[in-house]
């Protein structure tokens, strides 16, 4: 490990005499302090101050890059990411050779990739969720007649620190051709493209025992077509997942099943007014790079990007009931599922400046919602290699989630704007989370922002919950000072106010289960360079990025986060 | 804990070492579809500034509409060009296109779905915003709060100077 990181640390310092070289720093650290109502794990607690660094450089020259990932958990990672994440080592390194003029982009090492939507396959990161599913390999890129673009890629997925590889081995193709430009249509675009991921997996003990007709090679296809015409757009997607074991807890080689998914993305854009939709149907659709992981909470190995198709919310109490994509086959008897089905619209529009509801401004309106269901599964005899679970085509099973919003920004002079949201969600928590009922919300929302001698400004915002279930109603507040455009402060609270759920304390007294979540913190921004702090207390529950969520521990602490990059 | 502070080390090492200008050569794709190599914006005569957003940031939101506001002005006085680069993927790259419509926005936006450009830039979190004149970034900043536009445009008139 020394000899790799003083080589590192002579190859920068003298590469970076040489030329462009890019670099970016992130660290992220908790001290993890108890409070009256917060107190973490014991085993956890052995360990209060935690960090996560990654350090990142690249160095090109010519048509070549190099660059690594380096990565710190120091001494043990943010509490919920993976375990796997330890120590300090290398997170990611390669070597790539760019020719524009050849059309040739090749890289060896480490590369992040997707087919089509990534729902056949993507290999991405994303620290604030812990993901990251780098395959180490080699990625070859071509470009051919201009239209056309061919991928190969192949080699071992990330599933903990850089050089820790998944057992299996993954490879796969694509293929994109721009076929409007390829013809030379000029009143419309029309793009077509077909993949393939296939996925050899070790001989492991248990496909002796008691798995022998387990397949150790697994295909999957997808084949995808786009087009727009004036103002309208569209796009449809298919993908095939190959049979593979039922994975619950254990592998089930006895009982395989394939998996299919459709997307069809469309829409009307036109300045001032736009209107677009998604409906997608999931079935079976897990994918792992080690079909052991099926599941896992940390989301390692997997092969695919099957993100939930909801509109990602800005604001505390609308992100207490997100809905997650439900791509799991479950076959327990409370639990059966097989996949999802629906859809979700977003429509936009901005009255003008100088119009009746635009007035001096403008005024801007987004309307979106979503629905989604499961798919009704059967459950056919258990058979040698047979499909366990049929389903229909539309055969819509359970609600699993619905939410409706309507955003209204509007800016009413040079010091004076607002942002004002209403939101009402069905979050079926029985299904979703294996808990008790079906939570219904409505959330308002309002902020306003006040700017004054330039750089200066005021934001305060204000939110209500209202439910019958679960927590019971909240309230929540933020007010955030900017000083300049480097010092800005913010203090914030959300609190479940309405909760008449009863606990003992450990004085014996018995209190409503009421907690304050609040949070002061400040944070400098020079360029680059962000630092930030932080002292408060974190909701536990899902934490959701781009549609994949991780689970999140309550805990009470200070933060303290850098980044920048030159 | 030792590794730790190597690891600090190393980052000041090549902090010292490092500075980026030139643009790096990542293939986005804009609203039609179509391919463009992000290096060929450094044959711009004019000024462009690049500013990572997505549709799910707030501040990234709130500063393209405060730019918005005052782009002709900008336009008229510099000639320059704003590039917003969305690094949304695909949960929801399919509200940029309707978005930018929707609000009004001329901007030229480029699709960096599988984040590129995001990890070439070094970009951490957006908002992001870089000016470019004649192929150099020659300013860079992270984050918004209402009145950093300010702070952009004169980098720009300072830049042509």
């Amino acid at each position: 490990m020394k000899k790799v990181f003083f080589t590192l640390c002579g190859l920068v310092m003298f590469l970076g005499a040489k030329a462009q070289v890019r670099v970016g720093f992130e660290n992220n650290s908790q001290w993890y302090v108890d409070d009256k109502k917060i107190k973490i794990d014991e085993f956890e607690a052995e360990d209060r101050f935690r960090t996560n660094s990654y350090l990142k450089a690249d160095y090109d020259w010519k048509n070549w890059s190099f660059g690594a990932q380096l990565e710190g958990y120091e001494p043990k990672a943010i509490l919920n990411y993976s375990p796997e994440y330890k120590g300090f080592d290398i997170g990611a390194i390669y070597a790539r050779y760019n020719n524009r003029e050849l059309g040739l982009d090749v890289t060896a090492g480490h590369f992040y990739d997707q087919f089509g939507s990534g729902l056949l396959f993507r290999a991405w990161e994303d620290r604030q969720i812990g993901i990251n599913n780098a395959i180490l390999g080699l990625n070859v890129k071509y470009n051919l007649l201009d239209h056309i673009n061919l991928t190969v890629l192949g080699g071992k997925q990330r599933i903990g620190m850089g050089f820790d590889l998944s057992d299996s081995y993954v490879f796969g193709g694509n293929a994109e051709v721009d076929v409007a430009e390829f013809f030379k249509f000029e009143e419309f675009g029309l793009q077509a493209g077909l993949s393939y991921l296939g996925k050899v997996e070790k001989d492991k003990d248990y496909i002796e025992e008691m798995n022998q007709n387990l397949s150790k090679m697994q295909h999957a296809f997808s084949g995808r077509v786009g087009f727009d015409y004036k103002n309208f757009f569209g796009e449809i997607e298919y993908v095939y997942k190959g049979k593979d074991a039922l994975v619950e807890s254990g592998v089930k080689g006895n009982t395989k099943q394939d998996g299919n998914a459709l997307l069809f993305n469309g829409g009307y854009a036109a300045k001032g007014t736009s209107f677009s939709f998604n409906l997608r149907r999931l079935e079976n659709m897990a994918f792992y790079s080690d079909r052991v992981l099926t599941a896992n909470v940390y989301n390692r190995g997997v092969l695919n990007y099957v993100p939930a198709l909801t509109k990602q919310y800005d604001y505390s109490l609308q992100n207490i009931y997100v809905y997650q994509a439900q791509y799991l086959l479950s076959t327990f008897e409370t639990q059966e599922k097989i996949g999802e089905i629906g859809g979700q619209f977003d429509f936009y529009h901005n009255f003008e400046k100088g119009s009746t509801f635009g007035g001096k401004y403008g005024t801007n309106v987004v309307i979106n919602g979503s629905y989604w269901a499961g798919l009704k599964p059967e459950l056919v005899e258990y058979e040698d290699e047979r499909q366990i679970v049929k389903t229909g085509f539309l055969d819509f099973g359970d609600k699993y989630y619905h939410d409706f919003g309507v955003e209204v920004r509007k800016k009413w002079s040079n010091n004076w704007s607002s942002i004002f949201m209403y939101l009402n969600q069905s979050y079926n928590q029985k299904a979703l989370e294996s808990l008790f009922e079906t939570i219904k919300t409505n959330i308002v929302s309002a902020e306003a922002t006040y700017q004054f001698m330039g750089d200066k400004s005021v934001r305060l915002e204000a939110q209500h919950l209202w439910t019958k279930e679960d927590k019971k109603n909240w309230m929540a507040g933020t007010l955030e000072f900017a000083y300049n455009a480097n010092w800005s402060v913010f203090v914030s609270d959300m609190y479940n106010y309405g909760n008449d759920i009863e606990i003992e304390d450990e004085e014996g007294n018995i209190t409503k289960n009421r907690i304050h979540y609040y949070n002061i913190g400040a944070s400098f921004t020079k360029g680059t360079t962000r630092v930030s702090a932080s002292y408060g207390r974190q909701r536990g529950g899902l934490l959701c990025v781009g549609g994949i969520c991780r689970y999140v521990s309550e805990a009470a602490g200070l933060t303290f986060g850098i980044t920048t990059s030159f | 804990m030792k590794a730790f502070y190597a690891f600090i080390l190393l980052f000041v090492f090549s902090g010292a070492a490092a500075q980026q200008k030139d643009l790096p050569s990542v293939t986005l794709t804009d609203l039609d579809g179509k391919k463009i190599d992000f290096a060929s914006f450094a044959k711009e005569e004019k000024p462009v500034i690049v500013s990572f957003w997505a549709t799910w940031c707030g501040p990234c939101l709130k500063e393209l509409a405060a730019i918005h506001d005052v782009y002709d002005e900008w336009q008229k006085e510099t000639g320059v060009k704003l590039i917003a680069v969305s690094i949304d993927d695909a949960k929801s790259v399919k509200r940029v296109k309707p978005l930018v419509n929707g609000k009004g926005w001329d901007y030229t936006v480029l699709l960096d779905t599988n984040h590129d450009l995001k990890r070439a830039m070094n970009v951490v979190n957006v908002p992001f915003t870089a000016v470019i004149y004649k192929g150099k970034v020659v300013y860079k900043h992270t984050s918004y709060t209402p009145g950093v536009e300010k702070e952009l445009i004169k980098q720009v008139k300072a830049a042509m100077k």
